[in-house]
């Protein structure tokens, strides 16, 4: 019953994980970089979320209705700051060293930090929603309410995210650049808009995981770091590329994270975490999903 | 999606990428934070070079002007410690502008002086704050150090005090560790971390049920480990049992795990060794996982408007330890006595004093007894000034053992539904009783 409750714990926030993942995935495979700034997004979709409850109701105490109100406004306004973010500096280095764009994101990331700080100090922050009875029990496994709405939150936009993909004009757009950026030039799409809309959207949807995240756990300025990094184990165990790998990916790091702290340590987590990377990059370079992406 | 790298770019991306993520990753499990070294807090420069004696290096000047003593030293301005270490700036802010309005330092060498405050932000990082103290030495010519807050950055900065040789008063850095070095140059105002569970749970075994199991649960940081090391000794000093003992990292974000194990061991008493961040956590997750215990403790950060603010009701019932409690009145050279001193930081700061900000204020009394007492400035003859002396300020009465440590117990204080928070252990300073056990979640 405790690993059963481990893994329930896991898949829990492993799907917060896999959300924010999802994104860094999406700016990985169709602009070409990888943006060590992803992280920064989750930690502004919690501040917008939380300072919207602030100045809206006086308090950040709310019902989970009122707080899932915020949610779409921080998914504008951080889809807003990753489009101009592309547009403005991203787009420079495009094409150009990997180092480069390595260093442009990482200083970007500095950047949000340091602003953050001084907008709204590095004190810690959550956003108080919960329900009157705050846990389900089934059959035996406790299940915190809030925990499970951000589960379905981060699902719902994983999801919503595929489905626009597969489904709209720009999500074609967005593949096709993946596949080719100048043929899809040639057919008449806007290559830098294209590229632009992919960022603000992995944005706008870590941005709008970020307020769950402030609802479960505690946002502040500097917590953007271990998202990307996790991201990056995520996608790289997934399949580089790979939406249903970044998934699946997440939902795994969740369960292996849980499962190393309740049965041996936290202090294993990450040390967990690597030697499986490590271990799947030599037994299947291309991840998890890695053949489908390739196809 | 195209996979558009090949295997070689993948895994040199790979690489570079994991180099850059665990190097920061290292500078925020180091203590949190990757702070960026700017400083914020002195104008610096001045007015060195003066006739100080001893074995000082210029950084007084005497005669028919007032001179003036630099105090310096680095601070957690950012990072995840900056919420306590604005609490330290302010007082010694405060302190040092009282001082110098009432005319002053007047020194045993006969001279007058003003005090300088240079205090610059370390970004709560260990490396960073190293170099801060050893620029202010060299660059700044500062003969007197200010302490930073945290036992992780206190050790390694109170190790460049002692090979320049300079004192070193501190009111952030709790650890055992600093103070069995054998540095005859540091002094600590804050009782070792490993006395800081001990009075909580004599408050909980003297209840009329007393716990029978106890939980720790322990951030992986120099401080937090002091403190569980110091709980698992009192702890093999009484009938209760030990029946979880976890520790995790500093960027550990969820407690669930750890909490369910609390839950499903049946603990009486959790004790949180950690910082304010996963007080919050602790706060909000032990009511998602139903976690009920007759009594829960964090020992840093727990006593903070800030921690009762994000938290709501969840912290209700919360106890923390404490130094120095808000309603003491001790005498205070400067201030006149510790009510005084609490009226001067409500009046000029948007936060409370707790004891951070008195223990700050009594690291400047420190040395300016210490300058008022010694027959000639210099490094040497005032540390051996503050390790003879014995004194009262808003902080409480303060005199330091051969290793530099302050004699003094912690007391207990309690977030309580109706008036707040309370001093509530030891029996002689409490302000009301403990409300114990705490009730379960289900029942508030």
């Amino acid at each position: 019953m405790a690993i059963a409750q481990f893994i329930v714990n896991g898949l829990l926030i492993g799907a917060l994980f896999a959300g924010i993942a999802v994104g860094f995935a999406l700016i990985w495979g169709v602009v070409d970089i990888i943006n060590l700034a992803h992280g920064e997004m989750v930690m502004l979709g919690g501040y917008v979320s939380f300072w919207l409850l602030s100045f809206a109701t006086g308090s950040t105490n709310a019902s989970p209705t009122v707080f899932l109100a915020t949610i779409p406004v921080a998914i504008a306004v951080v889809f807003v700051v990753g489009y101009v973010l592309q547009r403005v500096l991203v787009q420079r280095v495009i094409g150009t060293d990997i180092f480069l764009t390595l260093l442009v994101t990482f200083g970007i990331s500095i950047a949000i930090q340091q602003l953050a700080i001084q907008a709204w100090t590095a004190n810690p922050r959550s956003i108080q929603a919960s329900f009157a009875d705050p846990s389900l029990t089934v059959v035996g496994l406790v299940v915190p309410k809030m925990k499970l709405l951000a589960f379905a939150g981060a699902i719902v936009l994983t999801v919503a995210l595929y489905a626009f993909l597969q489904n709209t004009r720009t999500g074609r757009a967005i593949r096709g650049v993946a596949q080719n950026p100048e043929a899809a030039e040639l057919v008449g799409i806007d290559v830098e808009h294209t590229r632009a809309m992919t960022f603000g959207i992995s944005s706008g949807i870590a941005g709008g995981i970020g307020a769950f995240v402030a609802t479960i756990l505690t946002i502040d300025p500097q917590m953007g770091l271990i998202y990307t990094l996790k991201s990056f184990v995520i996608v790289v165990f997934g399949g580089v590329g790979s939406i249903p790998g970044a998934m699946v990916g997440g939902l795994m790091l969740g369960s292996v994270e849980e499962l190393t702290v309740g049965l041996v340590s936290s202090r294993w987590t990450l040390a967990v975490s690597f030697t499986l990377l490590i271990v799947l990059l030599v037994v299947k370079p291309n991840g998890l999903f890695g053949e489908e992406a390739d196809q | 999606m195209a996979d558009k790298q090949s295997r070689r770019t993948f895994l040199k991306v790979a690489g570079s990428t994991g180099a850059i993520g665990l190097t920061g990753l290292a500078g925020c499990t180091d203590d949190g934070g990757s702070g960026d070294g700017n400083g914020d807090g002195g104008s610096g420069g001045g007015d060195s070079g003066g006739d100080s004696g001893g074995d000082s290096g210029g950084t007084t000047s005497g005669g028919s002007e007032m001179g003036t003593i630099k105090l310096g030293g680095s601070m957690s301005l950012t990072g995840d410690n900056a919420d306590l270490g604005q609490l330290y700036k302010d007082a010694y802010e405060l302190t040092i502008q009282r001082i110098n309005e009432n005319g002053g330092v007047e020194a045993g060498d006969g001279n007058t002086y003003e005090l300088e405050l240079i205090l610059r932000d370390d970004g709560t990082d260990a490396s960073t704050s190293r170099s801060i103290y050893q620029e202010l030495i060299d660059v700044e010519n500062v003969d007197y150090l200010l302490g930073p807050y945290a036992s992780s950055v206190t050790l390694p900065a109170s190790a460049v005090a002692a090979q320049n040789e300079k004192p070193m008063v501190e009111g952030g850095g709790a650890s055992p560790e600093i103070f069995a070095q054998g540095n005859e140059w540091i002094f600590g105002l804050l009782p070792t971390a490993n006395k800081y569970p001990g009075s909580f749970i004599d408050m909980c075994l003297a209840q009329d049920s007393p716990p029978e199991s106890i939980a720790i649960l322990a951030e992986d940081d120099t401080f937090s480990q002091s403190t569980a090391e110091g709980a698992r000794a009192k702890i093999e000093q009484s009938d209760m049992e030990l029946v979880v003992d976890q520790t995790f990292p500093t960027d550990t974000s969820d407690l669930s795990t750890n909490l369910g194990r609390v839950r499903d061991n049946d603990a009486d008493v959790l004790l949180l060794c950690a910082h304010q961040q996963h007080n919050i956590i602790l706060a909000n997750q032990m009511e998602s996982q139903g976690v009920n215990v007759d009594a829960a403790m964090g020992t840093v950060g727990s006593l903070n408007d800030s921690f009762k603010n994000e938290v709501g009701d969840n912290g209700d019932y919360i106890y923390g330890p404490t130094s120095w409690d808000i309603n003491a009145n001790f005498d205070d050279p400067v201030f006149g006595g510790t009510q005084n001193f609490v009226d001067a930081i409500n009046e000029n700061y948007d936060a409370s004093p707790d004891y951070h900000s008195a223990a700050g204020e009594a690291v400047i009394i420190t040395f300016k007894q210490a300058f008022e007492n010694v027959d000639e400035l210099g490094p040497t003859a005032v540390r051996d000034q503050i390790r003879q002396a014995e004194f009262s300020t808003a902080y409480g009465t303060v005199s330091f053992d051969d290793k530099g440590i302050i004699d003094k117990k912690m007391l207990n204080r309690q977030w309580q539904p109706d008036p707040g928070l309370q001093t509530v252990w030891p029996e002689n300073v409490q302000q009301t009783a403990p409300i114990y056990p705490m009730p379960d979640w289900g029942n508030r």
